[in-house]
């Protein structure tokens, strides 16, 4: 009898964490079947510049993003986003149904990704399965749910990969099955030969040269005038994501141009990924010191050690933390400190982060964090739900670069930029 | 004298706590920043949810069990409560005390798997482990009420500010709060009949079987003392943290646990004190959050912490052998 409910609870328990540990969260059926079915699709449009996506109506696609569930369609005007870019007059040939592999569901950022899905699949007719792991560290969880997708043959696989390295062997046998797969987010840049048919991610290095832009606009004057050496910090959660070291890199390639340009010298330090990968730095004892800093693991606590051991030092004039942890690390960090602000004439720290959420939001506002860089969330799980119906049809498709925003105190409700701003 | 003086050198507290001053006094040579108040804050900020946890899990470690759902179960419970303040407007006493509530709940269910099922404590914690993080992981982020908002009161239960700005007063009450909750915790360790039998059981359960004591009661209890400093952890966490992230915890037990075990636990059970947590929790903190300030990278922090806890269950193992060959 013990034996008995000994094993009834185990297989509870386990069912039970089954269910929920995967982190699954299944998409609603499809809100409606396609109104025109089996349209050939239209030739594709020429590639465009890496224009800023058509932007939707900011008060209905804030209410998508709030609510992903409800009521998707009625965001936009149907093909409203599509026009002008290669996605335009896709019509999907059958009802395909594709298995998404986002990073986690850590974040409000992959929400809002999946409520652009919501909008896409509404007007395609077709649907999609979301799946991730409950961190974006774990990466041995997210190849198991790229392998189990790939079992069920889908007519295509839209991934965010928590690793890139890690989903190559993944990809391998897409190619070899045939399996078309959209990276949206994250490209895989040694994606094997035939896997990867197109990317839709934001242009991070542009993303991150933004930020760099922004602060050394704040900072120029403070450079110019230093004494001594200043010190401008990076905060990274990792150095192995494509696109964390991709908009790390921007940000820091495109400081060293703009710091050499006004005829000042700048080295690197801290993190040996980014030191060795970044381009064009002086060495020896320089003018401007970019310091990188990258945690043990992908936490906001571990992010805060770090933006507290750079913020803590007085040469400090500006620091970036170049995605949502990292930005909110930094502003815990400074909850004792209380350095960021936006007049660095008075000694303010420029604090710069990425992406949005309450906080950092709530940070641009009250102008304690300088501003911030957004991508488009939105957008990005919006044209990859197009990408695969394309290639699901057999047309041919391409990498579709988005791009980031700059906000801060002065335009963070403007129209155009609202809308990507998720809580 | 010279044995008095023997004994405090082999007393691992004694030893713990010259190697938080050695760490102290090795940051502030190799780091003017780490001098500053603002350092000792964030420091202290960082450690209340650490502290808390290990004060917990202090007590089924001694049974020779182990609490590995401690890390998600914390992140969960801030979840969920934080959820109740944020969707439901519900006040932010009673979404602490859901905190509490559900520590104690997720305790108790250990606790029952682990004394009346006989479930091995490793297996039916790494169960729970697993259903709280799922269930955390159903949530969205979730901020707590900043200062500013309505109900960030609860900040001021781990540091008091006075004034704004740089020129703001900071008095990090919190580490008064948890001291005060060491030294309680510490006297229920060895001066009541529940911290007498839960050494007891670590030492020899069936003895303590034999004695007629309702040893499932207290080994049942061990875990929701457990569990409610979980709860309690939750809420120091949501102080600290920005934003609470689903799927996040894991991992943060096992600070706790190799505090506890730095601190002096025995490996095996039977023996510790609270007291010893406190101090092995605080090396594992300054090491977590010292080691960046000294400008070591990510990789060398864990390698270093992972050596300390070698050496802590080292010298268990050799007092072990001493205590032995007198005998």
């Amino acid at each position: 009898m013990k034996k008995k409910v000994l094993a009834t609870v185990l297989s509870a328990a386990m069912a039970v964490s089954m269910m929920a540990g995967c982190g699954q969260k299944a998409a609603e059926p499809a809100a409606a079947p396609a109104t025109e079915a089996a349209a050939p699709a239209a030739e594709p449009a020429p590639a465009p510049e890496p224009e800023p996506a058509p932007e939707p109506e900011p008060a209905a696609t804030e209410e998508a993003a709030a609510e992903p569930a409800e009521e998707p369609a009625a965001a936009a005007t149907e093909g409203e986003y599509t026009a002008g870019t290669p996605f335009s007059g896709i019509t999907a040939k059958e009802a395909y149904k594709f298995p998404i592999d986002v990073k986690s569901f850590q974040s409000t950022y992959w929400q809002a990704a999946l409520a652009g899905m919501d909008i896409a699949k509404a007007e395609l007719g077709v649907d999609y399965d979301a799946h991730g792991p409950n961190s974006e560290s774990d990466i041995a969880d997210q190849v198991n749910m790229l392998n189990s997708d790939i079992n069920s043959n889908p007519p295509g696989i839209g991934l965010a990969a928590c690793d890139t390295s890690s989903v190559l062997d993944s990809l391998q046998t897409c190619a070899d099955k045939g399996i078309p797969v959209v990276c949206f987010d994250t490209g895989v840049a040694d994606a094997p030969e035939g896997s990867v048919v197109c990317t839709v991610a934001t242009d991070n290095a542009q993303a991150g040269e933004v930020a760099a832009d922004n602060m050394y606009a704040a900072l120029a004057d403070v450079i110019a005038n230093a004494e001594g050496q200043v010190r401008i910090g990076e905060i990274n959660q990792d150095a192995t994501a494509l696109n964390i070291q991709q908009r790390g890199l921007g940000f820091i390639n495109e400081m060293i141009a703009l710091i050499q340009a006004d005829g000042k010298t700048v080295s690197v330090e801290g993190n040996e990924f980014y030191v060795n990968a970044a381009e064009g730095a002086d060495s020896g004892d320089t003018d401007v010191v970019i310091e990188v800093q990258v945690p043990a693991q992908t936490t906001v606590e571990l992010c805060s050690a770090q933006a507290q051991a750079i913020l803590s030092k007085a040469d400090t004039i500006g620091v970036f933390g170049s995605n949502q942890t990292a930005a909110e690390g930094l502003l815990a960090a400074d909850a004792n400190l209380s350095l960021l602000g936006s007049d660095p004439e008075a000694g303010d720290v420029i604090g710069v982060g990425f992406d949005a959420g309450s906080i950092i939001k709530g940070a641009v506002a009250s102008g304690q964090m300088y501003g911030a860089v957004t991508q488009s969330p939105l957008m990005m799980g919006y044209y990859t739900l197009y990408a695969l119906t394309a290639a699901a049809n057999g047309d041919p498709v391409e990498d579709y670069p988005t791009d980031g925003y700059w906000y801060d105190a002065s335009n963070i409700d403007d129209p155009t930029i609202a809308p990507n701003l998720y809580d | 004298m010279t044995k008095k003086k023997n004994k405090l050198l082999s007393d691992q507290r004694f030893i713990v706590l010259l190697v938080i001053a050695a760490l102290i006094i090795i940051y502030m040579i190799f780091s003017p920043e780490f001098r500053q108040y603002s350092s000792i804050l964030s420091m202290l900020d960082f450690s209340y949810y650490d502290v808390l946890m290990a004060i917990g899990v202090t007590f089924p470690l001694i049974t020779a069990g182990v609490d590995l759902s401690i890390g998600t179960g914390m992140v969960c419970y801030a979840l969920l409560a934080g959820s109740l303040i944020r969707n439901q407007h519900v006040p932010v006493g009673v979404a602490m005390l859901v905190c509490v509530l559900l520590g104690c709940i997720v305790g108790m269910v250990n606790g029952l798997l682990i004394a009346v099922m006989n479930l091995p404590p490793f297996l039916a914690t790494l169960c729970t482990c697993m259903i709280t993080r799922g269930i955390g992981s159903m949530s969205s982020a979730v901020p707590w009420p900043t200062t500013q908002q309505d109900g960030g009161w609860f900040h001021s239960i781990f540091k008091l500010t006075f004034g704004t700005g740089r020129s703001a007063l900071k008095i990090p009450i919190g580490f008064i709060l948890v001291v005060a909750l060491v030294i309680l915790m510490e006297f229920v360790l060895n001066h009541t009949k529940f911290g007498r039998y839960t050494i007891a059981i670590g030492s020899n359960k069936e003895a303590v079987i034999l004695s007629g004591i309702n040893v499932k009661f207290y080994h049942v209890m061990a875990y929701v003392i457990c569990g409610l400093f979980a709860g309690l952890a939750a809420i120091a966490y949501a102080a600290v943290v920005p934003t609470v992230q689903p799927g996040t915890g894991a991992g943060l037990e096992l600070d706790a646990i190799g505090g506890v075990f730095v601190g002096g636990v025995s490996a095996t059970g039977g023996y510790g004190s609270v007291l010893g947590t406190l101090a092995g929790v605080f090396v594992i903190v300054l090491l977590k959050t010292g080691l960046p300030y000294v400008g070591l990278q990510a990789n060398w922090q864990q390698i270093i912490t992972g050596a300390v806890l070698i050496a802590a269950v080292l010298i268990d193992v050799i007092k072990r052998r001493r205590a032995a060959k007198a005998q």
